[in-house]
């Protein structure tokens, strides 16, 4: 099997492609480095893979480079790559967004058509339901995204839709639910309260700490990708999710017991875009694709707790 | 470890490849860890193995 990582040295793009490598595939990698965080952690999430002889890297844009070429003798393709970030996506930013995650997602569909892949995993965000009434979220629920990062990651959702639909491109599209672990990006909450802490910093939270989130661990969220690869299901959107629902508070709690310091936390106003609450029905997961998250919270920051004091012994 | 072959093989200049009639070919200067597309006169450099597909990082072929 052969299969392209697109966003590639991103977080779950890196950890995809190792599991990918590590299950006998071969794997083209493709990023283009943008530079909503420094290219120095992306080239340290590449590091491993480059030296595997399964993996081919190029570093292309999306919106530029020759995809039907590229497609030629591919299996499967995951689509990562986005330009990420709710709180960056407003005012003039947005231009960025809309290339990144709308028209580079079309020209990749477009490039699909003619190919022979024989499936087409979108990575989707729960941020494409906005703040619904209604929890836990079901894949069925009423979209309402309250960022223009939402409203790019469900255009991309509905793309992929309309490709399956028209062309038969064999799509799936999982929404993540907040995914940690070691190399989650350093605008994440998790990885800046580890560091906070780490570096005898406060930790600003935005809102009450009450709000609550599903978080995802990494190993899951790849598990994802990879079930989805194999499954029969096409033109299906699925909920990708940690399978419980924890308040920001508790994670502070869970983080300073692992760390064995007490943090300094500070409440800030909440940010527009935010959303106050997400659980995920990951029950459609589990019946098509047959998915069961694995890794529960405490197992999975104190993986990323090891992974960030690792990189901070290391002057990384 | 030296860039592949099969990776040589699907890689196009971007710029243009989707011109009519243009296959985006390039000629792959292994000493110098280059690619060079003489249509648009422009080299792509190969960084660590790495191609730098991006019209903005590629440089003028004199």
């Amino acid at each position: 099997m052969k299969s392209i990582v697109t966003g590639v040295a991103g977080f779950i793009g890196s950890h995809l492609a190792e599991r990918l490598i590590k299950e006998g595939h071969e794997v083209v990698g493709i990023d283009c480095f943008t530079d909503y965080y420094a290219r120095s952690i992306k080239e340290q999430n590449l590091k491993g893979l480059l030296k595997e002889p399964g993996f081919a890297f190029m570093e292309a844009n999306l919106l530029e480079t020759d995809l039907s070429k590229i497609l030629i003798g591919i299996d499967c393709v995951f689509h990562q790559a986005a330009q990420a970030g709710v709180r960056a996506s407003w005012g003039k930013e947005f231009e960025i967004y809309t290339s990144l995650n709308v028209l580079a997602t079309q020209r990749l569909l477009e490039a699909c058509k003619d190919s022979k892949i024989g499936r087409f995993v979108y990575a989707s965000s729960s941020s494409v339901y906005g703040n619904s009434e209604e929890l836990p979220l079901r894949e069925k629920s009423l979209l309402k995204p309250v960022s223009p990062y939402g409203v790019t990651k469900l255009a991309g959702e509905h793309l992929c839709y309309s490709y399956w639909k028209n062309y038969q491109i064999p799509v799936i599209s999982l929404r993540y639910f907040t995914v940690y672990g070691p190399r989650q990006r350093p605008d994440m909450a998790f990885h800046k309260f580890i560091k906070a802490i780490l570096n005898g910093e406060e930790i600003e939270i935005y809102g009450d700490g009450k709000q609550t989130r599903d978080f995802t661990f990494i190993s899951d969220a790849v598990s994802g990708n990879i079930l989805a690869m194999d499954s029969d299901a096409k033109g299906e959107v699925f909920n990708i999710g940690g399978g419980s629902r924890v308040l920001l508070n508790e994670v502070l709690d869970s983080i300073q017991k692992i760390a064995g310091r007490t943090a300094k936390i500070v409440y800030r106003d909440v940010q527009k875009g935010d959303v106050r609450h997400t659980l995920a029905d990951t029950s459609k997961a589990k019946k098509y694709l047959g998915y069961n998250p694995r890794v529960n919270l405490k197992t999975g920051l104190a993986e990323q707790w090891k992974w960030l004091k690792k990189l901070g012994d290391l002057g990384i | 470890m030296a860039i592949s072959k099969e990776l040589l093989e699907i890689l196009a200049c971007p710029k243009c490849v989707r011109d009519p009639g243009c296959t985006g070919e390039l000629e792959y200067r292994e000493k110098e860890q280059q690619l060079v597309c003489h249509q648009c006169k422009l080299i792509y450099q190969i960084k660590d193995d790495i191609p730098i597909m991006l019209i903005d990082e590629a440089t003028p072929l004199d």
